[in-house]
């Protein structure tokens, strides 16, 4: 089923993770990518692993979910890890047909590049995973909010974001009942060719676009009915402040990324 | 004779997942030809998870599904014919509606059966005609129907399959009390007419104690009550219990029984009140007329 679904989804749970400042969190994952992507060496990298097992186990969240995040994209990092393979060259020969040639360099660069893209995938889905989207948006709003005097308007950029993330499992749930009622009326997906096919969606898609613009109206005058008017002079119910919790993560990742910077210079690059 | 059956049903959403939830657990029933039962229960009982397994819109977890005593997964391909049979309108079925016009749209359903034009023409009439369109509305875009006409425009796209068992989810919510009597009536007309099999979700126990055969009463995922009409609504005290209501009428007539004023024996609807308060009258010396 569609609902089945988890990317971008959260996942509430009491851990640390969990309780930690949506802003911290935003923070930690950017830090979180340049620790993938520091490492040249395999202790490295080891290391960066280390401290994701770490993060997921304080997440709290089964490890099912977690391999879920990475099975939709399973395809693309087999894609490249097999192009890797057969185009890089560089370090003993170890065999060759016709055209194709594998060294050990590409086995090496292919394996490298595949933990990387999962790591980087997995930790950002901590991300969404334990973080609810009107937390992030929140977040996300307070840390650009400086470039308000670059006259962007932050709010309502935040404000589109929330309520398009709301409204994603809504439609989901929506084209769920929509695809139920028609399969009930003996519509067929499944079968034919490509044009049989995108025919077959318009029973879907017609009611799908009625039925947003019918929730985007009735969301607009239920936001003017309680005189919501966009940023300007906007209080919060949610106050979000750092407790010690979160200033003892940031340590800890700078930690770890100056350590790995410090690998990178005494131990030698395999790539 | 039994039509639809259920053995053991069983059915989780998303299992494994921290949000797991059994929605149907160990639901054993068979639906009679040619009754209408209603089904009731309270919000989140499992209602319409139990009707959705019925056309195979669900596969249970484990449990079968039987059609005339056939298991309707016997051959997963073979499953779009069992949903002609038994057809299905949702909850809200407007939402669902496409075509340019409601002809087109009543047509959908038919057409998947690759009928032959003459056929599905004048099943379009026909089950446009049970539900009272008129022909004129019948070359109208169905988005610029009230609301009323758009329900039963979708009900009539189920009618034209000509179903074997009609399965309705709440027909009746969000109507007005004359929009409500009138899709009720129709429900009632076409199914005396064709023999048809009928399942009614519904909350309204008014309108469940005016049409309906046998009464399903679903509770917590399981069958609480599964008996004739005035059997259920027997149980007032059980019903309250499972925060569910009997009609008014029932209430009203059994608290008089209550104080000694009244026996009452099957009070149901209003025009079974109406004779009752009438007789009940009568005894106590009052004219009436
Ligand atoms: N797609 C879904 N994913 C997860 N849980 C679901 C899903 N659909 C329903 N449920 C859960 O299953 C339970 C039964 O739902 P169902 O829709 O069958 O109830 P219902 O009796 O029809 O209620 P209502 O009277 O409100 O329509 C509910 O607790 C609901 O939260
Ligand atoms: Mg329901």
């Amino acid at each position: 089923m569609l609902t089945d679904i988890t990317i971008g989804q959260y996942f509430p749970a009491p851990s640390l993770l969990h309780r930690l400042d949506p802003r911290m969190k935003l923070i930690l994952t950017v830090l979180w990518i340049a620790m993938v992507f520091v490492p040249k060496n395999w202790f490295g990298l080891l290391l960066a692993v280390a401290f994701l097992v770490l993060c997921i186990a304080l997440s709290g969240l089964p490890g099912r979910l977690i391999f879920k995040s990475i099975r939709p994209i399973l395809p693309l990092i087999l894609f490249t890890s097999i192009l890797n393979i057969f185009y890089v060259s560089g370090g003993r020969l170890l065999f060759s047909w016709w055209i194709f040639k594998v060294h050990t360099g590409g086995l090496i660069t292919a394996a490298f590049i595949g933990i990387r893209i999962i790591c980087l995938i997995i930790g950002s889905s901590l991300l969404t995973y334990t973080t609810s989207p009107t937390a992030l948006t929140d977040a996300l709003e307070r840390l650009l909010s400086p470039l308000k005097v670059l006259h962007l308007q932050v709010h309502e950029l935040a404000m589109m974001m929330t309520i398009a993330l709301r409204f994603i499992p809504t439609l989901i749930e929506e084209t769920d009942k929509i695809m139920s009622a028609q399969k009930a009326r003996g519509a067929d997906f499944e079968s034919g060719g490509l044009m049989k096919r995108v025919k077959a969606m318009i029973p879907i898609l017609i009611p799908l676009f009625v039925s947003a613009f019918r929730r985007a109206y009735e969301l607009a005058t239920a936001m003017e009915c309680r005189c919501y008017q966009g940023g300007e002079g906007r209080t919060r119910m949610k106050q979000l402040h750092l407790a010690r919790r979160d200033y003892l993560s940031l340590a800890v990742s700078l930690a770890v990324l100056a350590l790995l910077i410090v690998m990178n210079i005494l131990i030698d690059p395999v790539l | 004779m039994t039509v639809l059956q259920t053995e053991n049903l069983c059915y989780t959403y998303s299992p494994g997942m921290p949000f797991e939830h059994t929605a149907l657990h160990d639901i054993s029933i068979g639906f009679e030809q040619g009754e209408l039962t209603a089904i009731i229960g309270h919000t989140g009982s499992g209602k319409s998870t139990l009707v959705q397994h019925l056309n195979g819109l669900l596969k249970p977890a484990s449990g079968r599904v039987l059609l005339n005593g056939e298991d309707i997964w016997a051959d997963p391909k073979n499953i779009r014919n069992i949903r002609f049979r038994v057809g299905m309108v949702f909850q809200y079925p407007e939402h669902q509606l496409f075509e340019d016009t409601v002809e087109k749209d009543i047509a959908f359903g038919p057409r998947n059966m690759g009928l032959s034009e003459e056929e599905i023409d004048q099943r379009v009439k026909e089950a446009a005609e049970f539900v009272g369109l008129s022909a004129s509305l019948l070359k109208k875009s169905p988005f610029d129907l009230s609301g009323g006409e758009k329900r039963r425009t979708a009900i009539a796209g189920v009618m034209a399959m000509r179903p074997e068992v009609l399965i309705l989810d709440e027909p009746t919510a969000g109507l007005d009390p004359h929009g409500r009597d009138l899709i009720l009536e129709q429900i009632d007309r076409y199914r005396r007419k064709n023999g048809t099999t009928v399942l009614l979700v519904s909350h309204s126990m008014e309108d469940v104690a005016r049409i309906a055969d046998k009464v399903l009463v679903m509770q917590h995922s399981r069958v609480a009550m599964y008996d004739t009409a005035p059997r259920v609504f027997d149980r007032a005290a059980e019903l309250e219990e499972m925060g569910l209501s009997v009609p008014a009428v029932t209430r009203i007539f059994s608290q008089l029984a209550d104080k000694g004023i009244a026996d009452h024996d099957a009070v149901y609807t209003l025009e079974q009140a109406e004779q009752a308060a009438v007789a009940l009258l009568k005894e106590k010396g009052v004219t009436v007329c």
